[in-house]
């Protein structure tokens, strides 16, 4: 599993697409940063991860396409299927490796509500928290691109089912819960709503539900990526 | 060493792998030889456990490919169709890679440069792979396959994309593995096994149609001596002629290759020689012998005799007289094209 990790962690930046990610995902932030805090004089950073994991669902499929699809089409696949490794070790690696990029961009977004530190009093509870909800939110969505990868070797496929199924359920759960009069329906849909747990972490509360809720989408999602390859090659 | 029994392998309905049995002992060399699309691959694949089968079973060194995949993947390098490389890492960083994934114990910079030098890329290990020339990244591949030096190699077309001399050199190395290794190679190019192996698998459409050395199989099946001719004249004048030379059991027309000649391929008792009635009746009829040319049954015939039932050869745009060959006189012809060229450039493809 570390092997694999080491090799796609690296991969990201001998290759530019762990650069091109950590600059869009700066860039975005930087943007809503200017916008919302500073053009507002917000020391609360509540409305900024609002409209962060909006934007983040765009550019996280730039670090998840590639992690089984470009192996897929180049054949590398044969030398990790055909090594003493389970094949789940091979995609919680991945995923890993993945993840890391991610947390790396979201360490270095830590200099926002820093900065704003000097300038005023940052509420701490309530930014800890939001950070750690940002960082399950977007494990969940890259579980899921991960997921998206292992179906397709092309890549661009890759992406748009992950902004597909993403997208999906946010429209999903933001137009058509409200009008669901179903109570056992509206949990059902309101099981796939990534975004409406994140609220719980904005109001400054670590609460286990919603920290179990996105552990185990990714759990899941990891699985479901297992499960896929497993069948493609036993089938 | 590896056991294979009843082997199937279905793609929908089409069965790429029908019911394939074998064994192979420790420290043999074996071949296995099929056109493209014989399943070749697929029965590799099995094997080293990157597929499963529908059918059947693999052990290899008794321990079940389904059963303990772990403890087989240990005991197999495998150098797939197309070396599996990142392209992205230098070689060193890959063959390091490999290290870490087959959980190598020895001491990493000796084990990877022996095995660099063992295929000869030290030259090149501090490269970036996707720079490297096809013939190195081949070899990179097989690099790849012997870290953690296994007791069993799949190989799976290992000189694919070699030049000549790397062709000689990748074959050496291959034979200088098998005394203490078990090996299956794949290939369609018929010298390469003979040159190789000590046992072949002859294999089409998924099923093992022959098995034996390549000796074996020769004897088996040469009771004739074949030698092919190029005449320069009137045709009808050479049919006249040949036709009066006794001991020809077979005459088969390949056509005209050249303005003014035409070739033949005669087929006579192994205790024949018929080059001097040959050339004496030639001259005797004022024509022209401009090639003759001894023809040793090769693997090619074995590979096309058991295989022909099947087989479809594509000969391009036929001339009046290409048409009247069938696809058993038509074998030969194969086997001049390559005997003509150097080994290395053999193709010996038998499907376009």
């Amino acid at each position: 599993m570390f092997a694999v990790f080491k090799r796609e962690f690296k991969s990201y930046f001998t290759s530019l697409w762990g650069y091109i990610f950590l600059a869009a995902f700066l860039a975005i932030g930087a943007i809503t940063y200017i916008t919302i805090n500073l053009m507002y004089s917000m020391a609360s950073m509540s409305a900024y991860f609002q409209t962060m994991i909006t934007l983040v669902m765009f550019i996280l499929p730039i670090l998840t396409m590639r992690i089984f699809s470009e192996d897929m089409k180049q054949k590398t696949d044969q030398l990790l299927y055909t090594a003493p490794v389970s094949s789940l070790s091979i995609v919680v690696g991945k995923f890993l490796a993945v993840y890391a990029v991610f947390l790396i961009g979201l360490v270095l977004m830590a200099w926002f509500p820093i900065s704003l530190s000097f300038f005023g009093a940052v509420p701490v509870a309530e930014t800890i928290s939001m950070f750690v909800g940002f960082a399950l939110f977007c494990g969940s969505v890259i579980a899921i691109g991960v997921f998206m990868s292992s179906l397709t070797e092309s890549q661009v496929i890759a992406a748009i089912a992950t902004y597909a199924f993403v997208i999906g359920t946010v429209l999903l759960t933001s137009s058509l819960l409200p009008i669901i009069s179903n109570n056992v329906l509206s949990e059902i849909v309101g099981a796939f709503s990534l975004m409406n747990k994140f609220s719980d972490f904005s109001i400054g509360v670590l609460s286990l539900s919603p920290i179990l809720y996105y552990i185990s989408f990714m759990v899941i999602f990891v699985f479901l990526t297992n499960m896929t390859l497993q069948k493609r090659r036993f089938s | 060493m590896i056991e294979v029994i009843n082997l199937t392998k279905k793609y929908g309905n089409q069965k790429a792998v029908d019911n394939i049995s074998f064994k192979v002992e420790k420290g043999e060399i074996l071949g296995f030889l099929g056109p493209n699309g014989a399943g070749k691959s697929t029965t590799m694949n099995m094997i080293t456990g990157y597929l499963s089968a529908n059918e059947g079973s693999i052990k290899v060194d008794g321990y079940d490919v389904l059963e303990n995949p772990n403890e087989v993947k240990k005991r197999i390098g495998y150098l797939p169709e197309q070396p599996p490389l990142y392209m992205d890492m230098t070689v060193r960083e890959y063959l390091n890679f490999v290290c870490d994934l087959k959980k190598v114990k020895e001491n990493r910079e000796i084990h990877v440069n022996r095995i660099a030098s063992l295929v000869k890329i030290q030259d090149v290990i501090g490269r970036k792979i996707q720079n490297l020339s096809k013939g190195y990244k081949q070899r990179v591949g097989l690099a790849q396959a012997l870290v953690g030096d296994p007791e069993v190699l799949i190989l799976d077309e290992p000189t694919v994309g070699l030049d000549p001399q790397q062709i000689i050199e990748i074959r050496n190395v291959i034979k200088g593995l098998g005394k203490n290794r078990t090996i299956i190679l794949s290939s369609h190019i018929l010298p390469e096994i003979s040159a190789i192996c000590e046992r072949v698998l002859i294999i089409n459409k998924g099923v093992l149609v022959a098995e034996g050395s390549p000796e074996e199989l020769s004897q088996h099946l040469s009771k004739s001596r074949k030698v092919m001719v190029r005449i320069a004249g009137d045709e009808s004048k050479i049919s006249l002629v040949l036709g009066k030379i006794s001991g020809i059991e077979k005459l088969t027309k390949l056509g005209s290759k050249e303005a003014g000649t035409f070739d033949y391929i005669i087929e006579v008792d192994e205790s024949t020689d018929i080059r001097y009635p040959l050339f004496d009746e030639i001259v005797k009829g004022d024509l022209k012998l401009l090639m003759s040319k001894p023809m040793d049954t090769t693997l090619e015939e074995i590979f096309m005799k058991a295989i022909k039932d099947d087989v479809r050869i594509d000969n391009g745009p036929t001339t009046s007289e290409d048409e009247k060959i069938n696809i058993n006189e038509s074998v030969p012809e194969i086997g001049i094209d390559s005997e003509g060229t150097n080994e290395s450039d053999v193709n010996g493809e038998v499907e376009e």
